[in-house]
């Protein structure tokens, strides 16, 4: 079966999700063509959910273009999407003379860039600012435009609006082939996938650590990934969220982090080390080397509170270390947005934004919908609701107040919700980053057996045929004994 | 700036929220808060327990096999039937129950005089509800240590359970949750679980245990292990999850004395389920929302004697204070602990201390092997009976009590395990002498000596 679409785009990462949203409100037909079974299952999910404000990138790259203005529209994307985030500001700290001057040098790119409002502070602004930083800290960057977000949160929600808008999504839909007809054709591309062709008119390549295949497939640029590895890990949540604490970066990467998150946990993120594409392992040695890291940016840090860890894979271009978004200069009618690697998550909006005037430069004719509407309203959420919405959404559905993730206050309605929004979960994890049953310190210990209960039920199928993640991670095998 | 809220919810009471008072709130339905309950309701108090369950038994319910209530019933039981024995009790009375019934937060007001009430919030299916009680007894229990918190590395897929969830999967869901399985760590759960693994016609590979002895109890070594051929694999560890998507294996090293992994010692062993017994943790958020002050060792309350912590009013008993070793333990010191609580809900706290002496005011701490030291604080001179646990095993060693660097009293030599709660009875007049001396802090510890 084929389907026939203005535009297809690969990846339902934050990259292809945002740039779908962006898209939904122009009169095209567009899809959305995942590998996975799942929204953001790559490098979206792996990361420690920063806005970075865009001091970091030399002056001139396309991540400097971009992440400065990324990190700016996070608030209004914020505010249209129904998602959490919280703009608390950074500092970089600094220990001496050196850093000092390597502080400045940030400061300069950070102007450059056009990051708004960074400032170089001493030790009593810096215990004002955050009080648990290190005071061994003699100096620090001070850039009140940095924030954070669950990254996956975006992804859904954005996908969540541009499909409410019109747009399809393809699961479980890994490209295997693409045909390239003559520029003459209406729909020159034609995507091979197990779930179904799709032909499509223009082809956005937003495969995160694939885009080097997908660019290959279509007889474009020839590029090769780097998978960059880093671990992460969560620690439980803390009675006042952290500031993000920077280390002064290396040339590579940005350095152990230290960040609350928009849920009051706190993060740190990440290792650095090129390793085996697909290698999603977490190691002693980079756990031990974050936990330590940690330490030095906030002393009093209770590092035996770790909740996950986890790692993945920067998608990050071979020799050049920057963003490659444009339009493929070998085959015109694709348009690449690939080597998304950090500041990934600051710049999406911001990427999604240079997308369309790239397709708008090349031609592509974008013709505003009558019905485009914006906004996606954030799904219900009992944990941080008042009280009296809580007696509000008990008495609509006594499922509200039946209890089922204890850690994070995550009632099975709550859980049905996130099973039913569209694209909705089809997974035990795709519930967790969708209402984060699961995410707390037990880690599903109390709430997994029931949670497969709901997804079994809601999705009619058998326990045994309920899924961690992707194709293969069944949970049980089926009944032990007895009548079926 | 967008919408920055804390996660911490909102329970202040609210008028539009139905509120019941009560003398004692009891939170958590499992053993400790079913023997609290009692004892609060023989004590003459009004009475409600709070469960997040539909039933009352907490963990018991999916502990299926023998071996509780051989102290308190003078009779071997399974779980559910030593549960079944209390709810029964409870069931005969007015104690209130709010079952499937999941507590939001405990709201302890102002500090004020008598007239001082904790407000508990909770939600049900039937909507948000408040309860008042003079006073509360924390008895949520605890959870299980999961992989994150003893930082396994390798990949993340399907098939690493907690050894109680996959418990009950088994006992509770009928649900098989693999068919060949290594277990790690060698705690009365893990052991518990390689039996039933096996009677359920999933092999069990292996328990593997970091330290140099077994975690359990030495009869679950046995009547688990041995009786079933299953090995047990001591001072080695797992130091790798491998499987994308289901468990395929996984790696096991061998440990040193610091408990690090020796290179070169890593053996890959097929599976396709981790089960994890390595630990478990009192769960105290509520307790800590509460603003009750714990105890890192054990990670729960600091108590005194009559098992109140640091917020005047708020009990704790069970496995939210301390892991047990025994259900039956758990049990009298809860009957303990809901005593106390309705004597203080009932205004004549101060016949729970046989001399009420605002002059006593002692800290209690382990030292030697002894890895904590149960209660941590005592404010009255009376027979106290003072629980803890060594860290590591020791043939002979003893207890000594010390108070200002003298040694007030000194046990036997015995031996003494981690795997078992002690207790130790502390006279009145050893507490006596150490106020006479001045102290202000009591020393329990346990020292090992050399064999004669």
């Amino acid at each position: 079966m084929t389907e026939t679409f203005d535009i297809a785009i690969v990846g339902a990462g934050i990259t292809g999700c945002a740039i779908a949203r962006q898209l939904a409100r122009y009169d095209l037909s567009i899809c959305v063509v995942e590998a996975a079974n799942d929204i953001a299952l790559g490098a979206s999910k792996a990361n420690g959910g920063l806005v970075h404000a865009g001091y970091d990138p030399t002056p001139g790259t396309v991540k400097a273009q971009v992440n400065a203005r990324g990190c700016e529209l996070y608030g209004a994307w914020a505010q249209e999407l129904g998602f959490l985030f919280c703009r608390t500001g950074s500092m970089v700290l600094g220990f001496n003379d050196e850093d000092r001057a390597h502080l400045e040098k940030l400061r300069q790119n950070g102007l450059a860039n056009g990051v708004p409002e960074l400032s170089i502070v001493g030790p009593d602004r810096i215990h004002e600012l955050e009080p648990r930083a290190s005071t061994k800290a003699t100096c620090a960057l001070w850039c009140p435009s940095t924030g954070f977000v669950d990254p996956f949160e975006v992804a859904i929600a954005a996908l969540e609006n541009a499909v409410a808008n019109g747009v399809m999504f393809m699961r479980s839909a890994p490209v295997e082939a693409i045909e390239v007809a003559s520029s003459g054709e209406d729909a020159r591309f034609a995507l091979a996938t197990p779930a179904g062709n799709v032909r499509c008119r223009y082809l956005i390549n937003a495969a995160g650590n694939g885009a080097a295949d997908i660019s290959h497939m279509a007889g474009a640029e020839e590029f090769h990934m780097v998978w960059r590895q880093g671990n992460i890990v969560v620690l439980d949540k803390e009675p006042r969220t952290l500031m993000p604490l920077y280390p002064v970066p290396t040339p590579i990467s940005k350095g152990v982090i230290v960040t609350g998150t928009v849920h009051g946990n706190t993060v740190i993120t990440a290792t650095a080390a090129v390793r085996e594409p697909g290698d999603t392992q977490t190691y002693a040695s980079d756990v031990n080397a974050l936990l330590n890291g940690a330490r030095k940016l906030v002393p009093d840090l209770e590092t035996r509170r770790v909740v996950r860890a986890f790692a993945g894979g920067r998608p990050v271009i071979r020799g050049t270390n920057d963003f490659f978004i444009g339009q493929s200069a070998v085959v015109p009618g694709l348009f690449q947005a690939a080597g998304i690697q950090s500041p990934g998550v600051a710049s999406a909006p911001a990427i999604a934004e240079r997308m369309e005037l790239v397709m708008r430069e090349a031609g592509v004719e974008l013709h505003e919908r009558a019905d485009w509407n914006p906004i996606r309203r954030a799904p219900d959420d009992f944990d941080r609701a008042p009280l009296a919405r809580k007696e509000e959404l008990i008495e609509s559905d006594p499922a509200w107040g039946q209890i089922a993730c204890r850690c994070e206050t995550v009632p099975e309605a709550e859980i049905v919700a996130a099973i039913r929004r569209r694209p909705g979960a089809i997974s035990v994890e795709g519930v967790k980053r969708r209402c984060r049953a699961g995410m707390g310190r037990c880690q599903s210990g109390f709430c997994q057996s029931r949670v497969v209960a709901i997804l079994a039920r809601e999705l009619g199928c058998d326990p045994s045929e309920v899924l961690l993640e992707d194709a293969g991670s069944w949970l049980v095998e089926g009944p032990l004994k007895g009548v079926r | 700036m967008a919408e920055f809220k804390s996660s911490a919810i909102d329970c202040g009471v609210v008028e539009a929220v139905a509120t019941q008072a009560f003398d004692v709130v009891v939170i958590g339905g499992g053993p400790a808060g079913m023997a609290a309950a009692m004892a609060a309701h023989k004590a003459g108090a009004r009475v409600a327990i709070v469960e997040r369950e539909q039933h009352l038994g907490g963990i018991l319910r999916q502990c299926i096999h023998p071996g509780f209530g051989l102290s308190h019933f003078k009779q071997e039981l399974t779980g559910p039937e030593y549960a079944q024995r209390i709810i029964d009790q409870v069931h005969a009375t007015d104690i209130a129950l709010f079952l499937n019934s999941m507590v939001l937060g405990i709201d302890s007001g102002e500090p004020t005089e008598d007239t001082a009430v904790h407000t508990v919030t909770l939600m049900s299916r039937d909507g948000m509800l408040q309860l008042t009680g003079r006073a509360i007894v924390l008895a949520m229990g605890c959870r299980e240590r999961t992989r994150s918190e003893i930082k396994i590395p390798g990949s993340r897929p399907a098939g690493v359970f907690t050894a109680g969830l996959a418990q009950r999967y088994i006992n509770i869901e009928n649900l098989k949750p693999g068919s060949r399985a290594v277990i790690l760590g060698s705690g009365d759960i893990g052991l518990i679980m390689a039996r039933r693994c096996t009677l359920e016609g999933i092999s069990v590979e292996g328990v593997y245990e970091l330290m140099p002895y077994a975690n359990g109890l030495r009869r679950n070594v046995k009547n688990c292990l041995d009786d079933f051929g299953i090995p047990l694999h001591l001072s080695t560890t797992v130091t790798r999850v491998i499987g994308h998507d289901r468990v395929e294996a996984v790696e096991v090293s061998q440990v040193d004395e610091h408990l690090a992994p020796i290179p070169g010692t890593e053996r890959i062993v097929p599976c396709d389920t981790l089960l994890l017994s390595v630990g478990l943790i009192p769960e105290n958020e509520l307790s800590v929302g509460a603003g009750v002050e714990l105890d890192p060792r054990t990670r729960g309350a600091v108590v005194d004697q009559n098992l109140q912590t640091g917020v005047p009013g708020i009990f704790a008993c069970g496995n939210v204070l301390h892991v047990h070793d025994l259900a039956d333990n758990v049990t009298t010191e809860s009957e303990r602990a809901g005593a106390a609580a309705a004597a203080y809900a009932l205004g004549d706290g101060a016949e729970t201390n046989a001399v009420a002496d605002t002059s006593c005011e002692l800290t209690v701490s382990p030292a030697g092997i002894a890895g904590y030291a149960l209660p941590g604080r005592i404010t009255a001179v009376a027979l106290t009976k003072l629980n803890f646990r060594v860290r590591r095993p020791v043939d002979t060693a003893r207890v000594r009590i010390l108070a200002n660097g003298e040694e007030m009293f000194a046990g036997k030599v015995r031996a003494f395990k981690p795997s078992v709660m002690e207790s130790f009875p502390l006279p009145a007049k050893v507490i006596q002498r150490a106020l006479d001396l001045g102290a202000s802090e009591i020393v329990l510890s346990v020292d090992p000596v050399e064999e004669a």
